[in-house]
């Protein structure tokens, strides 16, 4: 009886967690009601904007070509740095967690320098334009988004008994089936998740594109380049508009990471995101 | 023949040093220590899952960093287990069979047999997750010897059982060496154990293999104080068909 008294009774630390809880849960969704609120009334204005289409489908097209190939440069990089068998391991960890803490705006203008010396000219020159073009905003996205990815899935890597891929070898299996049988069967959750938050983020990217490619109406306009351009003019309506859409498609893709992990949290992997 | 020559590994403080072994074919050789003694090391060094070492291990003459992981031929039982917890038993089982090509239909056959013949064919559309420790080990013991290694390798494989399943897994080992005629090696801390399962046991202590003996005279006196005391120290009194 007494245990039972004591179990319900409200701690002094969990106050504390909770209040914080609280603090930070209002904070974030008061942000995002302004934006709903003050956008929705102007959704109707950009209904027939051609800018705003093409806004929207150049975000979509160049976010997912950029979350394609950060996971295909992503999940073996995050593999190579977690195996205690390459030599250089630690050397290129750090190499590859250094855009993690460097602002996106740097990333650009880090970016801006390769491509306008020798070798981005020589690619210029051979028809892959990066400077003031389409394939720019898929390098920025690329660039932000590759350690964030490689981060996510290297912990997954880590977390994972490498006993499991020393069985699968001993029992006939070679380097490359050991890791697509075992080993990114039992990554997928976190595969999916840092694809999906990749391509979300690649969206929203806005400093390092911005550095890189510029922002130019209907050419190299990304919706986050949008609101921009028209908070820049004064048209606040067509800005909070894409504000929201691009709050609306966030929302859909982590609802999609929670329940597409979700489904499969129970098949006892034991690897979560 | 399992043949280690000097062979000592780094692995951060631990060392294991100089250890010279023969462990013929057929055999069954226990490795046992101490935690922490470097037991399981000196297993997964048989079995040449480390890359940087000094001195040898040779299978039949051929130093085994030079036969790919997947053509040893050798089977590998964790304490755990490590079974591949997004397939079911059968999945599991029928893995080795998969990775050397055997086609759908026979290599089913074949793991279902493998089930039966350890008992365990009701648990095929189980997942290592809803099993006990007796029944996974039975599935990863099977897993391994659907294959017929010439060479298996066991890392505590009785420790998470009670000791009725225990009883059976002794069985159950002596019935797999009879039948499938491999090399066990198997680390243990269980004196018993040792003197029970093995044909000669190995002693190591602190990274140094101090001693190898027939298991039917680990009980007695040993040349080296460590031994004598790590034996005798720990045991209360050997089995009861060994002091008859």
């Amino acid at each position: 009886m007494d245990m039972k008294k004591r179990g319900r009774r409200t701690g002094a630390f969990e106050v504390v967690t909770v209040t914080a809880a609280t603090v930070t849960v209002l904070f974030i969704f008061l942000a995002m009601a302004g934006i709903v609120i003050k956008g929705i009334p102007s959704l109707p204005e950009i209904r027939d904007s051609e800018e705003v289409r093409f806004a929207m489908k150049l975000s979509l097209w160049t976010s997912l070509v950029s979350t394609m190939i950060c996971l295909l440069l992503g999940v073996p990089t995050a593999y190579a740095v977690t195996r205690p068998s390459f030599r250089l391991r630690r050397l290129y960890e750090v190499i590859v967690e250094i855009p993690l803490s460097v602002p996106n705006i740097m990333l650009g203008l880090s970016l801006m320098i390769l491509f306008a010396s020798a070798p981005g000219k020589f690619l210029s020159a051979h028809g892959f334009r990066v400077i003031f073009h389409v394939n720019g905003i898929v390098t920025a996205h690329l660039f932000v988004n590759l350690s964030f990815v490689i981060h996510m899935i290297k912990t997954t890597f880590m977390d994972m008994d490498p006993h499991l891929e020393l069985v699968a070898g001993s029992l006939g299996a070679p380097p490359w089936k050991r890791f697509c049988l075992v080993t990114l069967p039992l990554a997928r959750n976190a595969i999916i998740g840092a694809g999906i938050l990749a391509w979300s983020r690649a969206l929203g990217e806005f400093g390092a594109t911005l550095m890189l490619v510029g922002a130019t109406r209907m050419k190299t306009e990304t919706l986050p380049t949008s609101i921009f351009l028209n908070m820049s003019t004064g048209d606040t309506g067509e800005a909070l508009a894409c504000a929201v859409i691009l709050l609306a498609i966030s929302g859909v893709s982590q609802l999609a990471a929670g329940l597409l992990t979700r489904s499969n949290a129970g098949r006892g992997t034991g690897v979560h995101i | 023949m399992i043949s280690v020559q000097q062979y000592s590994v780094t692995l951060g403080d631990f060392q294991l040093k100089d250890i010279s072994l023969d462990i013929g074919d057929r055999e069954i050789f226990a490795l046992i220590g101490r935690t922490g003694s470097g037991k399981s090391v000196l297993l997964e060094s048989l079995a040449g899952f480390y890359n940087t070492y000094g001195g040898n291990v040779l299978y039949n003459g051929i130093s085994v960093s030079g036969i790919p992981l997947e053509q040893r031929r050798i089977g590998y039982v964790y304490q755990n287990y490590c079974l591949f917890p997004h397939m079911n038993v059968l999945d599991n089982v029928e893995f080795g069979l998969r990775m050397h090509k055997v086609p759908k239909k026979q290599r089913r056959e074949t793991a279902l047999n493998m089930l039966q013949s350890l008992g365990i064919e009701h648990l095929a559309d189980r997942r290592p997750d809803t099993l006990s420790g007796g029944e996974q080990q039975r599935c990863a013991l099977a897993r391994a010897l659907v294959l017929e290694p010439e060479i298996l390798f066991m890392d505590e494989p009785f420790s998470a059982l009670d000791p009725n399943t225990r009883k059976d897994m002794y069985r159950l080992i002596r019935s797999i060496h009879e039948n499938y005629a491999c090399t066990i090696v198997f680390v243990t801390h269980d004196f018993r154990e040792a003197a029970e399962l093995a044909d000669r046991v190995g002693i190591i202590i602190h990274g140094s293999l101090k001693e190898i003996c027939p298991a039917d005279q680990l009980f007695l006196p040993h040349e080296d104080e460590e031994v004598n005391a790590f034996v005798h120290g720990r045991s209360p009194e050997p089995p009861a068909a060994m002091t008859a």
